[in-house]
């Protein structure tokens, strides 16, 4: 139980501070907006837990996948448009991405909760995961900011078109999951290169979106996306870069 | 903007469906273990898994070889379409219980190159 609570709490928290921790690298968030924007995810994601079983009941038992792939699409536009330097949008991305991954953490901890016998694993594997992923978190802040002194904003745009076209997978895995799309059986295998579920299959899915067997649908659109990305963001920073006197 | 926007809705329902009418399997969660814990289905073909959770915690039903994960509630019913699938083993697992939730999906038959 301890080390699925702490393998579960990285899981779903590493990928909230890496979106954190790039967003706040690139567009210097400050500290209120990030408390506020924190307490409004966990509420988010609270009100979604508490929704949660009653949303996966709709359409045909398809709701809770319809709501994942609307904050999956979410994330990415709100990424993108937050390279025009829009806080709000960062803020909003932020949100969504927490009440994407969060939730799942929070109906993990729910259900297990009342059992006294998995109460203290619980508690110590959530501590240990926060733990962990607030050092990697604080390692990649330092890491990205040095990126950003020494070669500019654009690296840190590069890494955000892969991170966030990454939950254009997610979003696309779920359309699969529900039947709403049909994707090629043609699937990559490279689990003998890199397994998913190993410590850098896990860290490189919550960087950039990792998967060990994509299909041949999931690399174009991954492909599709981050060239979308990386243009309209380049577009955007020169937009900007015009309206600031210098 | 509305281009941007335009592109991504384009780029989401550009793969949409040709659906197609999928077999059914029935799965079943209980005591932390699938059943059955192996399904054999036939290769290249669309599956529906209708899996009930008859615990009273709830569960995530993942896989990493189907590319699936979905939260399986408490006494209640989820699906899961998977495939089409070339010949192989393909494991799936429950999250929160990785140690006693396992089972494999085995494709058997024949691929599209054999035919």
């Amino acid at each position: 139980m301890l080390i699925t609570s702490l393998l579960m709490s990285i899981n779903q928290l590493l990928p909230v501070v890496i979106l954190l921790v790039l967003l706040q690298s690139l567009l210097k968030l400050n500290q209120r907006m990030l408390i506020a924007t924190a307490f409004v995810g966990l509420l988010c994601s609270i009100i979604y837990v508490q929704s949660a079983a009653w949303l996966s009941q709709l359409f045909d038992y398809r709701g809770l996948e319809f709501s994942q792939m609307l904050l999956c699409v979410i994330v990415y536009v709100a990424s993108l448009v937050s390279c025009k330097q829009r806080h709000l949008f960062a803020l909003l991305a932020i949100v969504a991405v927490m009440a994407l991954y969060l939730s799942h953490y929070f109906i993990y901890l729910v259900g297990f909760w009342h059992n006294t016998d998995t109460a203290k694993p619980l508690l110590i594997g959530t501590s240990l995961g926060i733990g962990i992923c607030g050092s990697f978190g604080v390692l990649l802040l330092f890491l990205l900011h040095s990126v950003r002194a020494r070669f500019g904003v654009y690296p840190l745009m590069l890494f955000l078109a892969f991170n966030a076209s990454a939950k254009l997978l997610i979003a696309l895995d779920l359309a699969s999951q529900i039947d709403l799309i049909n994707i090629t059986s043609n699937y990559f295998d490279w689990r003998a290169v890199l397994v998913e579920n190993s410590e850098l299959g896990r860290v490189l899915k919550a960087l950039v979106g990792y998967e060990a067997t994509p299909s041949k649908t999931a690399l174009w659109l991954y492909l599709a996306a981050v060239l979308v990305f990386i243009g309209t963001s380049i577009v955007f920073t020169r937009q900007f870069s015009q309206k600031e006197p210098s | 903007m509305n281009n941007c926007f335009g592109f991504i809705s384009l780029l989401l329902f550009s793969v949409l469906p040709f659906t197609c009418v999928a077999k059914e399997y029935k799965l079943i969660l209980k005591d932390h273990l699938f059943y059955p814990a192996e399904i054999i289905v036939p290769a290249n073909t669309k599956l529906k898994l209708l899996i009930e959770n008859q615990d009273s915690t709830p569960e995530e039903f993942d896989s990493f070889d189907l590319n699936r994960e979905k939260v399986l509630y408490p006494n209640r019913r989820s699906v899961i379409y998977i495939g089409p699938l070339s010949p192989g083993r393909y494991e799936f697992f429950g999250e929160f219980s990785p140690n006693t939730a396992r089972g494999a999906v085995l494709v058997e038959g024949k691929t599209d190159a054999d035919n």
